[in-house]
């Protein structure tokens, strides 16, 4: 919208914590069912008390940050979309053999990424991230409880999971120092240790 | 007054009014788009509830502002320079559908006519309030912000678009 002043995003701040806090704690309204609020919290937890999920998602924003750009910029774009598939695979109920073993598998390999500095292709990093997103994707659709306000247990579980990514991300920026490049490739040993102790439970 | 201030909240209260209203104020401040499609939107609001009030039913208007809202923040997400004129008709439909899964549960004529008010006033206030923010994303990570927005508002109605599919 031209004619307006550029900077002061507190106000753009307050008008998506509006529209967050609608989301998060309205009940139903008028021709609409569903516990919206239930919903969310459902949603929003799924990703947090899912350890799995947390510290692969976890890996997807330290693998960005440590790429650098655009990596840092599409990851986060482009894994909630590719989720979305994998999401929409698992409420329709396609079979997905081996879902829990690629979640875990997900954790130990961007993990081992973070921790050995790789820094393949661009196009290669988006492949091996859109692949795992499936499987965490569908494990969400699948677990989608039917009683749910489906919309804000989605938003609930895109939010927690772009949330992890942007702590991620946050942490990841340490790299910039080289006593933090440290901390983040220990970090991403830590991930891909969890990743196969994950593994070796399923296996 | 009870009335009208439940149709006020109402655009507010559904998450996927929110989502819709939320994804087209991402896109028309990403793409600096002028007054043409705001004002789009609120005629389509005022033409659809006036459908309402005429006792016009519609079926599946949910599922086709999830699919709107969709579009528009996969339209966010990929941040590709668009003209205005497609920002027109999409802003008319999202306020189209919008205004026709607002239908009021009041049995009075007032009342529900209260509602419809108030629910044309909540929807339109809520666009220009979310527009007083996007309009000002000029940073670079500003614009990045609203891509990663743009893709989990395109997340959750893909999502929820499916579930409504199979249940």
């Amino acid at each position: 919208m031209p004619g307006l002043k550029p900077g002061m995003t507190n106000i753009m701040v307050r008008a998506i914590s509006v529209a967050l806090f609608a989301v998060a704690a309205a009940s139903s309204a008028l021709a609409h069912t569903g516990s919206v609020s239930g919903g969310f919290a459902g949603g929003l937890s799924h990703p947090l008390f899912g350890f799995d999920h947390a510290v692969a998602m976890l890996a997807v924003g330290l693998w960005g940050a440590f790429l650098g750009a655009p990596a840092i910029f599409i990851l986060p774009v482009v894994f909630p979309l590719v989720m979305a598939l994998g999401g929409v695979l698992g409420i329709l109920g396609m079979p997905f053999p081996g879902v829990e073993i690629g979640i875990a598998v997900s954790a130990a390999v961007l993990g081992m990424m973070v921790a050995l500095a790789a820094r393949p292709p661009l196009w290669v990093a988006a492949a091996i991230v859109g692949a795992f997103a499936i499987c965490h994707g569908h494990a969400h659709g699948a677990e989608l409880p039917p009683g749910a306000d489906a919309v804000a247990y989605s938003a609930g579980f895109v939010i927690a999971t772009g949330a992890l990514h942007l702590c991620g991300i946050a942490f990841g920026l340490l790299a910039r120092w080289p006593k933090g490049r440290i901390a983040v490739r220990t970090a991403g040993g830590g991930i891909a240790i969890a990743g196969l102790m994950f593994l070796g439970r399923l296996l | 007054m009870t009335a009208l201030f439940a149709g006020l909240l109402h655009p507010l209260v559904v998450p996927a009014h929110v989502l819709a209203i939320a994804a087209l104020a991402l896109l028309i401040g990403q793409q600096g788009w002028r007054l043409s499609v705001p004002i789009a939107f609120s005629v389509a609001v005022l033409i659809g509830l006036g459908a309402i009030a005429m006792a016009y039913v519609p079926k599946f208007t949910e599922e086709t502002l999830l699919a709107l809202a969709a579009i528009t923040g996969l339209l966010v997400a990929l941040a590709r320079p668009l003209p205005q004129g497609p920002g027109v008709p999409v802003a008319a439909a999202i306020g189209l559908s919008l205004a026709l899964d607002s239908p009021p549960e009041a049995l009075a004529l007032m009342q529900a006519n209260l509602t419809l008010l108030g629910t044309a006033l909540g929807a339109v206030l809520l666009l220009l309030a979310l527009l007083q923010g996007t309009a000002r994303l000029r940073h670079h990570w500003q614009r990045i912000g609203a891509r990663i927005l743009g893709s989990w508002i395109a997340a959750i109605a893909i999502l929820v678009l499916a579930l409504r599919l199979v249940r």
